[in-house]
């Protein structure tokens, strides 16, 4: 048995409260837009802004403790690091409760300029949120820079790339999560510094009242935003290099095509976020052509070599199937189903048709639900288990998969289908013309209780576990 | 020194809601911003004028064949008509395309007006030959719709017999407004985007009113196209910072082991 440190435990905890209750605020969402609760309808943006960042940020510390935790197999990241950016991400989250349920702040999770000024909330929400976001990334990007630091004490850059594989030797094992890690969090030091301009770019335009150009708040606001949730999902498959063989009884290793693969995906996920700036025509054309091909060009090599190498492991090998096995498969398919609803939305032609539907949320919850979220709460049963080690319950363990695939699929079908027919992203209520969409909301809300369900039953599996470890942590 | 990098934060934070007092030159240029994007597309009414050398025509006959500039102006006017209609004139002569690509209607908003007040305003301004320049009167009515499409107001004050009123300069095509230049212009920057556009180029970027830190792209006026700003460099900022930190960090822990 393998202890947790306290730091990945509190994770856990935080992210126990917190996601049902965004999940709660979802189905808030989804039911308004069916529809029903209209007496709270003028809080749907709010509620909407504090879903999205309150998931991507849960998600992203989820992550980033449960990678923090596989590196401590190799290498020593720093405890009070750890703990640094667990209190800093709960002052952040303090700080964004506030600004939403006080000030009714409601510029969307991507707050695109010049929306956070522009609104009808007051103005002190607004420096509350971008407080926020300041507390957050600042935590966070210490916390990166740490879990570099340790890499740094064990390996060069070199080796923690895996270059050497690409020269032919084998020597030092690279653990797979040490290289995803290295590449992810690189990245992600340039995604959290471009949050850190475009945060500085906010306040300076705060305090000296100069104006700032859209284009570029926009372009930069993307690839904070976009990148740090692709990396996010990078973290989430490093986790499942490192756990998922020791189900299937056969390593899973690092070798050449690995290493160009995650290679490849350092050069070129920075370029991605382009494809968000698709209906914007001044971007200049070559940039937009960049986003199309950094688009296909990052998620193929990873996906496709993790995929493949996923299936290799598994076929016809002695799998223990349970809860952690299972939602750490189903993580990965969630990844590639996702990332297909992805693609598609990266070509530009289909962008040009899909971009303001409901095609966006449908790709983008798929790979965060049913790829990073599985992945994560596949791990975070897994560590409990692995302290705990208390009798498993196969049926209730099924039951909670069962239920929350096909809570999450039916909530991207809802999402998908109504994207495929038109029906525009963003509306709290849909008019005449789109009456349709409510049905699909109303399908969408439903799905998601069957989810939320799901999580509640895994939540009493995985809880008691919690708890043993908790008594039981040093 | 902490103490004093403290009075440094307080200092700055006190005079915080000075640097961040409004802007009114910028607010008023915002202002304007909007006003003509308000008039883009508009549809201007066709009307019945009365040109310097006598003839009679309608409005749509002089944007049948290229779009045209129309201007508000009278002839008495002790304020900013003739400036204005100095730096229309000027502007035209240094981007060029007149004749070719637009032409140009000053239309006076003073029902009073005769043929020869016309005549005398086009010669005062030394474009009296010039062909494809026009000067109009038509009937308080008519001048009047037309200055509600394109929201221009214009007021008699009794007691001066002067017209209050603002600077207006309109590209319209087929019809259409394309784009308005409202206010005082300064320079020709602005002009020859309204002419780039007037010619069917599409003039993808604008300059944001007020103080702008950095941009991703501008205009350049001279070619018609836009062409990359320093902003850009924002962009890729973030990479070289992440790569020199990642290589400080492995570079700091090989030296200590």
């Amino acid at each position: 048995m393998r202890s947790a440190n306290s730091n990945t435990l509190y994770a856990m905890a935080i992210t126990f409260v917190l996601f049902p209750i965004l999940i709660l605020l979802g189905i808030f969402l989804r039911t308004v837009q069916a529809g029903g609760l209209t007496g709270l309808q003028s809080w749907f943006y709010p509620l909407m802004t504090l879903h999205g960042v309150g998931m991507v940020g849960v998600w992203y510390v989820a992550s980033m403790a449960s990678l923090s935790d596989v590196l401590s197999r190799h290498v020593t990241p720093s405890a009070l690091i750890g703990r640094i950016a667990l209190i800093g991400t709960l002052i952040g989250v303090v700080l964004l409760l506030a600004c939403v349920f006080l000030g009714r702040f409601a510029a969307g999770w991507y707050f695109l300029y010049p929306l956070p000024f522009k609104g009808e909330w007051p103005a002190w929400s607004t420096v509350i949120f971008l407080l926020s976001l300041t507390v957050l990334g600042a935590t966070w990007l210490i916390w990166s820079l740490d879990l570099l630091r340790a890499i740094a004490k064990r390996y060069t850059l070199s080796q923690a790339l895996g270059w050497h594989y690409l020269a032919g030797r084998s020597e030092p094992v690279l653990p797979p999560a040490v290289l995803i890690t290295t590449v992810s969090l690189i990245a992600g030091v340039a995604a959290l510094l471009s949050g850190v301009i475009v945060l500085a770019l906010y306040y300076i335009e705060l305090l000296a009242g100069t104006a700032n150009d859209a284009l570029l708040m926009k372009n930069i606001t993307f690839f904070f935003g976009h990148t740090l949730v692709n990396l996010s999902m990078y973290l989430g498959v490093a986790v499942v290099y490192e756990v998922l063989p020791a189900y299937a009884g056969r390593p899973w290793k690092t070798n050449r095509i690995v290493a160009i693969s995650w290679n490849c995906v350092l050069l070129i996920v920075l370029f991605a976020y382009f494809h968000h700036l698709y209906m914007d025509f001044v971007q200049p054309g070559i940039l937009q052509t960049i986003g199309q091909v950094a688009s296909y060009a990052s998620a193929i090599p990873a996906a496709v070599v993790t995929i493949f190498g996923a299936l290799l492991l598994v076929y016809r090998a002695r799998m223990r199937w349970n809860l952690a096995s299972l939602l750490l498969y189903l993580g990965l398919a969630g990844w590639a189903i996702g990332g297909v609803g992805a693609v598609i939305d990266s070509t530009i032609s289909a962008n040009l048709r899909l971009h303001n539907t409901l095609w966006v949320p449908a790709h983008f919850h798929t790979y965060f639900l049913a790829g990073l979220v599985f992945m994560v709460v596949g791990y975070f049963y897994h560590r409990c288990q692995e302290m705990a080690e208390l009798p498993e319950s196969a049926g209730v363990q099924k039951l909670a998969v069962v239920l929350m695939v096909i809570g999450a699929y039916g909530l991207f079908a809802a999402f998908y289908f109504a994207g495929a027919y038109s029906v525009p992203r963003r509306y709290a209520a849909y008019p005449a013309e789109l009456a349709y969409g409510a049905t699909y909301a109303a399908a969408g809300a439903a799905s998601a209780s069957a989810f939320l369900l799901g999580f509640i039953l895994y939540l009493a599996e995985t809880g008691k576990r919690w708890l043993k470890a908790v008594r039981a942590a040093p | 020194m902490n103490r004093a990098r403290l009075c440094g934060v307080l200092a700055a934070l006190a005079c915080a809601p000075v640097l961040a007092a409004p802007d009114t030159g910028a607010a008023a240029q915002a202002s304007a911003a909007r006003a003509e994007g308000r008039l883009a597309g508009r549809a201007v009414p066709d009307i019945p004028l009365t040109l310097a050398d006598g003839r009679r025509v309608q409005l749509s006959e002089l944007w049948r064949d290229k779009p045209l500039l129309v201007t508000f102006y009278y002839r008495r006017c002790a304020g900013v008509c003739m400036p204005f209609l100095e730096w229309v004139r000027d502007a035209v002569r240094t981007v060029g395309g007149l004749g070719s690509d637009y032409r140009v209607l000053a239309l006076t908003f003073d029902d009073a007006e005769t043929v020869a007040d016309l005549r005398a305003q086009a010669a005062a301004l030394g474009l009296l030959e010039a062909s494809d320049w026009s000067f109009a009167v038509a009937g308080k009515d008519e001048v009047a719709r037309v200055a509600g499409a394109l929201d221009y107001w214009y007021r008699l004050d009794p007691a001066t017999r002067q017209y209050d009123h603002n600077s207006l300069l309109v590209g319209i095509d087929r019809g259409r407004v394309v784009r308005a230049l409202l206010g005082t212009p300064s320079g020709s920057q602005r002009f020859r985007e309204l002419v780039w556009e007037l010619r069917g180029s599409f003039v993808s970027v604008y300059r944001v009113p007020g103080r702008t830190l950095l941009r991703c792209l501008s205009f350049d006026p001279l070619s018609g196209k836009a062409r990359l700003d320093w902003g850009l460099l924002l962009l890729v900022l973030p990479a070289f910072a992440a790569v020199a930190l990642a290589l400080a960090t492995f570079a700091g822990a090989a030296r200590r082991t």
